[in-house]
């Protein structure tokens, strides 16, 4: 029997539930599997309601995690088998090598002396990054993390000697006693590879919206100046292709809720930068729930962005890098060919469990998103449960970890 | 402002589901359908428009619309489309609809539009040739008379003269009738109301035929460009080669035809260019049938297998569809098998499969205006209409 909950992912739902229960009283273990808590959140150049800076809500998160000695967090960590039922589960996590010491150690030095690059995760391949390294200013942990993998032959040298490292740390696994689960293990970009019609990745100034977040952010592959990832130009037209995968029953086959407004929030960003840039947004119907209309209003009253509808079929790499994209304005009635300096793909969020072996005991629905596992004291919070935005999510966290603590109370 | 109030006419709409379209009303006008057509102009582009019209019924813009006959069915917005509508089964169904109710006596569109209807079609011609069979075989004394020469000759029951000509004369240019009247009324109503200017130099419809089938149906080129769309990621069989194939037997099995029927009747003046059937198989014009007749089980395959093949989620084949592909295979596989019964003096199975050959054949042809196979006629007459109109 145990009182402890377990939190599966840190991001924005993950730390909500687990700071929740702990402030109630109860021994919390958030599970995350990337070095850094923060979840997709931290990736985001701003965010929704007040478009302020990722690290704004996520340093009062970070805080009080520091400041209650009931959340232990475990980094790298992945769920790898979990036994028992609802009030007294194990939960066997694998802990990948950090293999850089335990403490805020600075290896800004040591790091940008190596030569080994791989595609950097966190920028979604817009940037390199160093074997040695840490993707964000704010991270927490605000460790630095050794990719043994990126190190080249000279790296590895270098690294051998180096104080504060570890290139032998071994994977470990560890046991939790826990009492009930929240899940939260968050969302994934649509693999646009799969979006034939629309280039499948392969054409260069045609990024994502979550790759526009890291190129409008400071801390992203360009300061935070909006380019073409081809030849890091300014681009003076831009077109938002809405729907990029969601509300298709070959991709996504519901609306991933949030792609509307990351585009209006964008078209800000863009607006901010640079007031000439010229913005089309091709929508299908543009969905600004609740109060957001407000952002819509505003984003329409801009004098240089337009709003057609009309689903972009094909899109199309052409002359100078730039993007040829072909869709019918469906209110007209006239098939248009356009070309665009830049083009975001507004793709829409899939469920991190989606086609992913999973040893949780929860039923999935055929999107990927639970659907279900509470009688089993397991609770899932945020995205997981179904598209969602910050502010929802944080909601959900806290939904979930008040589940879970009346699951384990009195035991 | 003008009040337009629409009547959206649900009738319509369940019948055009019935048709194949079961899936229109999933459309949720995203427009996708537009773009993955490589044929649709950038000027009012179709299926969209049809997908919104076919949901609200709105019977009377679908049909008077040319654009249905532009689409070669390829199937590209269907694979793309998001929702699942179909909208190429869509289009499809709404051809359909054309076929059932183009053209007079629509009690044939009736029979023609569901399987419930084949008894009457297939009783039709069965009647017909057995009443010719018993009058022949009361007249020869036997049911299954040889020649005086002890061979097959499928003439001694279905004479040329009296029985066969006549019925294909009258069926062929009956059928011919129908559907210049189809043409003339589809026409009309693909004609806009009020005048059509066109500028510039204006060719007659002649010239403009003589286009389509050089351009078009000789090259089979619209079936290629059909894969211009953008990538679907799903494969599909390009339908050019079994549909080509199957033409062109066509034409060959037509050109045939028509040389017998020359040599048969010219004969009579011209004793010189005389042809006796049986043909003898080493015979060119015997040589050609017969390769006809092998291209039409080619292309005959194809194309079923294709069908076959199809993904069901995005593509389905209805009535209309089978109906055509089955009457084809019945009419080359009689066909082929008589001739075999003939030539191994299999008295009785060669005969009963020639009636049946003349029932099928009979009915491809008298059933023409109402079938899918009079898209070859309508789509033709669309796509010349288009062309004096400047749009393709």
């Amino acid at each position: 029997m145990s009182n402890a909950i377990l939190v599966v992912g840190g991001g924005f739902a993950g730390l909500t539930a687990a700071i929740e229960a702990a402030e109630l009283g109860h021994d919390v273990y958030i599970v995350e599997k990337t070095p850094w808590l923060g979840g997709r959140v931290a990736q985001l150049n701003k965010y929704f309601p007040k478009l302020c800076p990722p690290s704004c809500g996520l340093e009062i998160q970070f805080q009080r995690i520091r400041k209650n000695p009931r959340i232990k967090f475990f980094t790298q960590a992945e769920l790898i088998g979990l036994s028992g039922c609802k009030g007294d589960y194990t939960a066997k996590v694998r802990l990948a090598p950090r293999r850089t010491a335990a403490h805020n150690v600075d290896f800004s030095l040591l790091a940008s002396a190596l030569t080994g690059e791989t595609d950097s995760e966190f920028d979604l391949g817009l940037s390199k990054r160093k074997a040695l390294y840490k993707a964000m200013p704010f991270a927490f942990p605000d460790r630095y993390v050794l990719d043994a993998r990126a190190l080249s032959k000279s790296d590895m040298a270098r690294v051998a000697g180096a104080k504060f490292i570890e290139p032998a740390e071994e994977v470990r696994e560890i046991a939790l006693n826990i009492g009930a689960i929240v899940v939260a293990t968050g969302w994934k970009p649509y693999d646009v590879t799969r979006l034939t019609n629309l280039g499948a990745g392969s054409v260069k100034n045609c990024v994502s919206n979550m790759q526009l977040e890291r190129l409008a952010s400071p801390f992203g592959p360009t300061q935070g100046k909006i380019v073409r990832p081809s030849d890091n130009c300014a681009p003076m037209n831009v077109a938002f292709v809405q729907c990029a995968g969601s509300r298709d029953q070959n991709h996504l086959n519901y609306c991933s809720y949030i792609c509307c407004m990351a585009t209006l929030k964008q078209c800000l960003y863009l607006a901010e930068q640079n007031p000439n840039v010229g913005i089309t947004v091709y929508y299908i119907d543009l969905r600004a729930p609740g109060r957001y209309v407000n952002v819509l209003e505003k984003v329409k009253a801009r004098p240089n962005v337009s709003f057609v509808k009309g689903k972009v079929a094909d899109a199309v790499q052409t002359e100078g890098d730039r993007v040829k994209l072909t869709v019918e304005d469906a209110v007209r009635g006239e098939k248009l060919t356009l070309i665009y300096d830049l083009v975001v793909l507004a793709t829409g969020m899939q469920p991190s469990l989606a086609g992913e072996k999973s040893f949780l005991p929860l039923p999935l629905d055929e999107d990927g998103f639970v659907a279900g596992g509470e009688e089993a004291g397991i609770f899932a919070a945020g995205c997981a449960r179904m598209p969602l935005d910050v502010t929802r999510t944080a909601q959900s966290g806290t939904a979930a970890a008040l589940k879970a603590v009346q699951t384990v109370k009195g035991r | 402002m003008a009040q337009y109030t629409l009547k959206p006419d649900t009738s319509f709409t369940r019948e055009l589901q019935e048709a194949g379209g079961e899936n229109l009303k999933r459309c949720y006008q995203c427009a996708t359908c537009a773009v993955a057509c490589p044929f649709a102009p950038a000027n009012a582009p179709y299926p969209r428009k049809e997908m919104v019209w076919a949901s609200w019924g709105l019977k009377d813009k679908l049909m008077r619309d040319a654009d249905l006959w532009l689409c070669h069915n390829c199937g590209n917005c269907s694979d793309l489309c998001p929702r699942g509508a179909r909208p190429a089964d869509t289009m499809a169904a709404a051809r359909n609809m054309i076929y059932k109710e183009l053209t007079e006596p629509s009690i044939v569109g009736k029979w023609m539009s569901k399987a419930s209807g084949l008894p009457f079609l297939f009783f039709i011609p069965a009647v017909l040739w057995l009443v010719v069979w018993a009058i022949r075989a009361s007249y020869k004394g036997h049911w299954f008379p040889r020649a005086a020469d002890g061979r097959i000759v499928f003439g001694e029951i279905f004479y040329g003269d009296y029985t066969i000509d006549p019925i294909f004369m009258i069926t062929f240019f009956g059928a011919c009738f129908i559907l210049y009247r189809g043409v003339r009324k589809l026409w009309s109503m693909f004609k806009p109301e009020g005048e059509l200017l066109v500028i510039g130099p204006k060719k007659s419809w002649l010239c403009h035929l003589v286009a389509v089938l050089m351009d078009e149906v000789v090259t089979h080129r619209k079936f290629d460009d059909c894969e211009d769309g953008p990538i679907t990621g799903k494969g599909a069989a390009n339908r050019k080669f079994g549909h080509m194939v199957l033409v062109y037997s066509f034409a060959i099995l037509a050109f045939v035809t028509a040389v017998v029927a020359a040599g048969h009747w010219g004969g009579k003046i011209i004793p010189a260019i005389e042809i006796h059937t049986p043909m003898p198989l080493t015979f060119p014009v015997k040589i050609l049938a017969n390769i006809g007749a092998l291209l039409m089980l080619c292309g005959l395959a194809a194309l079923t297998w294709r069908r076959l093949a199809q993904d069901r989620a995005n593509h389905a084949s209805g009535f209309y569809d089978w109906y055509l592909l089955s009457i084809i295979w019945l009419v080359a596989v009689t066909g082929i098998l008589s001739q075999c019964f003939r030539l191994t003096d299999a008295l009785k199975p060669a005969f009963v499969t020639y009636y049946f050959h003349l029932v099928f054949v009979w009915m491809l042809f008298a059933y023409l205006p109402w079938s899918k196979l009079g898209h070859f006629v309508y789509r033709t007459a669309a796509l010349v209409y288009v062309r004096m109109y400047g749009r393709s």
